[in-house]
């Protein structure tokens, strides 16, 4: 019995959105004197990129320097996971030695790199090894190999363990048993995360440049500076099309090999494609070292730390109490909501707001794949210019990047969903909206929503790269505290954010399993 | 008084890969006419209905509802779809939402937003979505339910429930009975023919000549081809065999 007063599915789908409340609200206190010209020329200077050569150049050389940092980090990053995803998988513990306790040691250790977003490794570790290309691979590679890692191990421990049993039962040693029996099942899934985590190292690469780590980021940061807006745009462009095209790769990849989308499962199988892949891997190998040369990534700096200045002198565990925990906290919880409130919530309502006009949904996909490809800190600058410093704001830069993400999600999944509902709502005369909201919203909802409750968490962790507008709870912190060398209070700092990802990412992973498996 | 039939079809031509779906196909509807529409796999059935109800525009030949055709810009207007009810094969019912907002989702097309995102949260016009559960002869208890708890013969009927919502003056139905057992396909045409009374009128598509009785009137497809309109007591044998001949 559905009790009354209950949101149906495609309405559950737009309260999120109702966040655009507050903020519309306190909008006009936010705005200060002038800026709106500073805005409206960046804007303008979409229609007119700069097409010096010069400038062309310098930005096609810090694209290569992103891409190269990305697809390193990237590999790197895959052969972490791989690794330690065996290691922490409770299945492969059992077969092989009959102990399941390590599993559970790594598991709860791999934790916290992956509860650090990748911006704090790279300046920590730009502190520890100096500005080198090898701190963004090293930087991108941790978390992301922390986050494939429970991916694989995941993924290992839920696939039925008859087929092993069997082979063990037939006299198999553990390890051609597993590779046999869990393997090509493994496979498609990781793939298809793989590839997803290629369309992130390529946004976290920007981002890294974006705070000085080198490529086409800190290109985009100083153009933005400096005002010239002309020149930030060609760089722009150029990162969009590059996205653009990676992503399209990616989704044909796996169309081609029939993997898994990130909506729902339900892989095939390799299977035939097999040869393929296995080129494919042979083929990015070469690439890779290549690229390593070519933007001089050298493993053995990794030997030579440099001191931290000011290590000694500064544990002073009266300061690190004195800070004001509770409103740092309370604004990131705050900024986290906000932002995946608006990102959630509004790519629904915009979807429908177009929804008459096909040209609206390109206009859409446009806006998205820049917000996508925009990292955040940069958006946070830009409504620097109009707005003041403080929640609000960095809700804004976060939401707008995350919306790209969750936009395009919700659009393949729209394009998947059946049409037979939503085209009978519209021969019966229903208006477009109305029809998509009921007809296709109804059937993506849950499942969108749960992607959500993902993303949220990834938001939590994301806080901490619009920390420099200001107020923005413990980002804003940790980024003073690195800043002044205050080394104490950037550990209780990063203590507390570490758990507060923790908590959130088992917070979200109820949230998603109860959104699932609801009828 | 409006003498214009309910739907009037001249000349009607849709091409298709080897050969044409619709070829020159004419027809009149009259209000309260039931009409079967005949014809094997392939013959154009659900390519006429889809003309009929305004989804498939055709190369060629005019099409008017109540003596009104297309605007200029090729689409319905919203007053004359809500006056075509379609009744899909494949149901089309909204798997997530309750019966009762499926019923109501009938009514969207002349609700404003506010009714419609009501109709989300609370029960909405309870009393006359009960009505057209019981012209179905289904229990208005039903209504709270979800439509994924429903037995198939149940949501055959929702299905109509929500079209008799709509209140459509064409009834168009594309084999509705394909996928049901004997006793189900009978009492759903028998609901479907004592639904059908003026102003109404039915157009059903079928692929079984033995459940011909209720109808006015029969019209045969083959090969995208008129090869009979008439009452049903005019169809002879070697029509119909004709109708399922095999070959040109």
């Amino acid at each position: 019995m559905i009790s009354p007063l209950r949101p149906a599915p495609p309405l559950l789908l737009l309260l999120p959105a109702m966040a655009l409340v507050p903020v519309l609200v306190a909008l006009p206190f936010l705005v200060h004197g002038g800026g709106w010209d500073l805005i409206a020329q960046f804007l303008l200077a979409a229609l007119h990129p700069s097409l010096d050569p010069l400038v062309l150049g310098s930005a096609l050389s810090g694209l290569g320097v992103t891409v190269a940092i990305a697809l390193l980090g990237w590999a790197l990053s895959l052969a972490l996971g791989l690794g330690a995803g065996l290691l922490s998988s409770r299945t492969l513990w059992a077969t092989a030695w009959g102990l399941r306790w390590p599993a559970e040691l790594i598991r709860r250790l791999l934790a916290l790199p992956r509860s650090i977003h990748e911006l704090l490794w790279g300046l920590l570790l730009l502190q520890l090894l100096g500005l080198q290309p090898a701190v963004a691979v090293l930087a991108i590679a941790l978390p992301f190999g922390a986050l494939v890692a429970r991916v694989v191990a995941d993924q290992l421990d839920a696939l039925p363990g008859a087929r092993l049993e069997a082979l063990r039962a037939a006299g198999a040693p553990a390890g051609p048993a597993l590779l046999t029996a869990l393997g090509p099942a493994l496979l498609p899934g990781v793939i298809s995360y793989g590839g997803y985590r290629l369309e992130c190292a390529l946004r976290s690469a920007t981002l890294l440049g974006v705070f000085g780590l080198g490529g086409l980021g800190t290109d985009l940061r100083l153009t933005l500076q400096s005002l010239q807006f002309n020149e930030l745009w060609s760089g722009l462009w150029l990162l969009l099309a590059t996205m653009l095209v990676l992503e399209g790769l990616v989704r044909l990849l796996r169309r081609r090999w029939c993997l898994p989308n990130r909506f729902g499962a339900g892989a095939s199988g390799v299977g035939r494609r097999g040869r393929e892949i296995a080129f494919l891997i042979l083929l990015l190998l070469p690439l890779l070292l290549l690229q390593a040369r070519a933007i001089g990534v050298d493993p053995m700096v990794l030997l030579h730390w440099n001191p931290l200045p000011n290590w000694g002198t500064s544990l002073r565990p009266a300061e690190v109490l004195a800070l004001p925990w509770a409103s740092l906290v309370g604004q990131t919880l705050g900024l986290t909501l906000l932002a995946a409130a608006l990102a959630v919530g509004l790519a629904p309502l915009l979807l429908l707001l177009v929804a008459p006009w096909p040209w609206g949904r390109v206009l859409l996909q446009l806006v998205w794949a820049l917000g996508r490809l925009w990292p955040p800190p940069l958006t946070a600058l830009l409504l620097l210019f109009a707005l003041k410093p403080g929640l609000v704001t960095a809700a804004l830069a976060l939401g707008f990047h995350n919306l790209g993400i969750l936009g395009r999600l919700l659009l393949e999944a729209a394009e998947a969903a059946p049409e037979g509902a939503e085209q009978a709502l519209a021969v019966a005369g229903t208006g477009p909206r109305l029809a998509l909201l009921h007809g296709r919203y109804s059937a993506l909802a849950r499942s969108y929503l749960a992607y959500g409750a993902y993303r949220s968490d990834v938001i939590l962790r994301e806080t901490v790269v619009v920390g420099l507008v200001g107020a923005a709870g413990l980002g804003t912190a940790l980024l003073e505290a690195l800043s002044s060398f205050a080394w104490d209070q950037l550990l209780a700092l990063m203590a507390v954010y570490a758990l507060l990802t923790l908590v959130g990412e088992d917070l979200s992973d109820r949230a998603r399993r109860r959104l699932l498996r609801c009828p | 008084m409006n003498l214009s039939p309910v739907l009037e079809l001249t000349g009607i031509q849709v091409p298709g890969r080897q050969q044409p779906r619709l070829c020159d196909v004419s027809l009149r509807l009259e209000a309260g006419e039931r009409v079967a529409l005949l014809g094997a796999s392939g013959a154009g059935k659900s390519t006429l209905l889809a003309v009929a109800n305004g989804l498939l525009v055709p190369e060629f030949g005019r099409v008017l509802w109540e003596g009104q055709p297309r605007s200029r810009s090729r689409r319905l207007s919203r007053r004359q779809q809500a006056r075509i009810g379609t009744l899909w094969q494949d149901l089309r019912l909204i798997e997530e939402l309750s019966v009762q907002q499926n019923l109501n989702a009938a009514r969207l097309a002349v609700w404003g937003w506010p009714r419609a995102l009501l109709n989300l949260l609370v029960p909405v016009e309870t009393a006359a979505c009960a009505a057209a559960l019981e012209r179905v002869e289904l229990e208005p208890a039903l209504l709270g339910q979800p439509v994924t708890a429903l037995s198939g013969g149940q949501r055959q009927r929702v299905a109509l429930a929500r079209l008799l919502r709509q209140e459509p003056l064409l009834l168009l139905a594309d084999e509705p009975l394909a996928s049901l057992d004997p006793r189900l396909a009978t009492e759903l045409l028998e609901l479907l023919l004592r639904q059908a009374e003026a102003p109404r009128a039915l157009l059903l598509s079928l692929h079984r000549p033995d459940l011909l009785a209720g109808f006015d009137r029969v019209i045969g497809l083959r090969q995208g081809r008129l090869l009979f309109d008439g009452p049903v007591a005019d169809l002879q044998a070697d029509t119909l065999a004709q109708l399922y001949a095999e070959g040109p």
